[in-house]
């Protein structure tokens, strides 16, 4: 018994050694951050008081223009959300409730959509938005990234609408109400579990995404938060301090949501994994 | 008789209203730049004006000629291989050990939380955090080897060892991610069947032999197609690591359509590319509905 007991110690403890070596970089920079360069690159992992400044936040802050930064990216993942949530939604319902053989030809079509890689697009996405005179406009980004997202957040929200049961609409429609009431009223009250998923898969790729905003706008004239860093602190970074702050303003949001709210980011994350 | 059928074809137009804005903006936004891709595949091109050339297959037969393909192919495969090995097994590993019960046992949530939030990060920042880890002089990395008096290691510019580092990185920031749906897929295996295999006299290696492992074939099955295709997908995390240096030892494919569209303004080359990568991955992801489909698994 008291051998047993022994091995779990030592297994727990090579775990816990394990899963600090994982978080040494995140460690790295989170303390990095609030160091001046020299101190980075001779004590890099050390903590102290004497070392403590946060001259790279204010610095970062005032050349990234991060305010402005911030606003673009809050903007498109915002906009873009509302767009996704209000169209697939509509799209959940209908496919789901009303349930007509062309519908489901439709919704067969959107969920082949979700294997097309948007890589693979970004040549002729460039073309189009530049002659639909998209190129370098926020709300050029904000359809863009609501159309990548769309197949998938309609799989959600049909999934979703095709689970309730079927005599919460049967009353409905008996007491004379129109579809469009039943949606109204019924079944979009219910659909917060489902937005939630929703808004944290999609958003969390909104939020990070680089792909889209690089090729989309104008990296000098409106950045986005990973663009913006990539362009400061990308490919010659010296000042590691800089790019460290940069780092922790830039995911602070998504970071202290995981921390509120873990429960609901494991689980959509681990719904939108196993189709996505 | 004939009111139900107005109510019918009532909720019909309605239906069809309904599915009127998704339908929209994926037809202007995904289905026209796939259709565009294919046909811009077949001509030579500059992007602007309307100077546009028709040549037949030959911006894919040239493909394989240009200059460095086969090391980008070369590096492609060993980086999609190398992730996806590496993932999985570490994730699965990682599941096993987060899935042990009993006493004396740290708390399994808060270290899930721990091995999880590397996935948070956007891969833009992963990719500048580790490259200032690998920096020669003043990364973390030499100066961890520094500490054990062990020679300095050139991570960003030798050939072989860049694309560990590049891998490395990946892999980072995606175990977590997949550990996920591992435990999932461990939690949905019935308690009392690994209890009877116990009582048995099972070790724990023969019930992770007999029953874990063919039990989680969906689990493994999901996780190897999506993490490949991520990694076939792959673009800035890698470019931001490496550069696609030295050479183009881990230059990938995807970062070649972006050298061929907005360098060298070769749109018919970079659309070339772009299909074969689309095809490869629509391949892969077809192969993944078929397994799913048979398998009619747990999810």
């Amino acid at each position: 018994m008291k051998g047993k007991r022994i091995r779990i110690l030592a297994g727990e403890i090579l775990f816990l050694l394990l899963t600090i070596i994982c978080w040494i970089p995140i460690y790295y920079f989170v303390i990095g951050a609030f160091k001046e360069r020299r101190d980075i690159v001779k004590y890099p992992l050390k903590i102290s008081p004497d070392l403590f400044t946060v001259e790279n936040f204010t610095y970062v802050w005032k050349k990234m223009d991060f305010l402005k930064t911030l606003g673009n990216t809050a903007f498109i993942t915002v906009m873009a959300l509302v767009i996704v949530i209000i169209c697939s939604a509509l799209a959940g319902f209908a496919i789901a409730r009303i349930k007509r053989r062309i519908f489901m030809v439709y919704y067969s079509l959107l969920v082949a959509l979700m294997v097309v890689p948007f890589i693979g697009c970004v040549i002729s996405l460039v073309v189009l938005s530049n002659r639909m005179n998209l190129y370098n406009s926020l709300w050029g980004c904000v359809l863009i990234q609501a159309a990548w997202n769309m197949p998938f957040a309609v799989f959600l929200y049909t999934g979703f609408m095709g689970g309730l049961p079927k005599e919460l609409e049967e009353a409905a429609y008996i007491d004379g109400c129109s579809t469009v009431q039943v949606f109204a009223r019924i079944f979009l009250p219910l659909q917060a579990p489902v937005t939630a998923t929703c808004c944290i898969r999609c958003g969390i790729g909104m939020w990070n995404d680089y792909l889209v905003s690089n090729s989309l706008l104008n990296s000098a004239r409106t950045p986005t938060l990973m663009v913006g860093i990539q362009q400061f602190f990308g490919a010659y970074v010296s000042e590691y301090g800089y790019a460290f702050a940069g780092i922790i303003l830039a995911s602070l949001p998504i970071l202290v949501m995981f921390v509120f709210l873990q429960k609901y980011f494991i689980k959509g994350l681990v719904a939108g994994a196993v189709k996505g | 008789m004939k009111k139900k059928m107005t109510f019918e074809r009532k909720r019909t137009v309605t239906g069809a209203c309904f599915l009127l804005p998704s339908a929209i903006l994926c037809l202007i936004f995904v289905i026209v730049p796939l259709v565009d891709i294919f046909r811009y595949s077949v001509y030579e091109w500059n992007g602007v004006g309307s100077n546009m050339k028709f040549v037949g297959l030959a911006n894919f037969l040239r493909l394989p000629s240009t200059e460095g393909f086969w090391e980008m192919a070369k590096a492609t495969v060993i980086y999609v291989v190398g992730v996806t090995i590496l993932v999985i097994v570490i994730a699965f590993l990682l599941a096993l050990v987060l899935d042990l019960k009993g006493k004396g046992r740290i708390n399994r949530n808060f270290l899930r939380a721990m091995w999880f939030v590397p996935c948070l990060l956007s891969g833009a920042i992963v990719g500048i955090l580790w490259r200032i880890m690998y920096n020669y002089n003043n990364g973390l990395i030499n100066t961890l080897i520094g500490y054990l008096n062990l020679p300095k290691v050139n991570w960003l510019e030798t050939y072989g060892v860049t694309m560990g580092a590049v891998i490395v990185a990946s892999v980072w920031c995606q175990i977590g991610m997949c550990t996920i749906i591992f435990l999932a897929g461990l939690q949905s295996i019935p308690e009392d069947l690994l209890e009877v295999a116990r009582i048995d006299g099972a070790s724990y290696f023969q019930q992770l032999r007999k029953i874990v492992i063919p039990m989680m074939a969906s689990s493994i099955t999901i996780n190897v197609i999506t993490t490949t295709i991520a990694a076939f997908k792959a673009y800035e995390l890698p470019y931001l690591v490496s550069n696609g240096l030295p050479g183009y030892s881990t230059r990938l494919l995807t970062q070649r359509i972006y050298f061929y569209g907005f360098r060298s303004m070769d749109y018919g080359t970079a659309s070339a590319l772009s299909v074969v990568l689309i095809i490869i991955i629509t391949l892969i992801s077809l192969l993944q509905l078929v397994v799913l489909k048979r398998r009619e698994d747990i999810y």
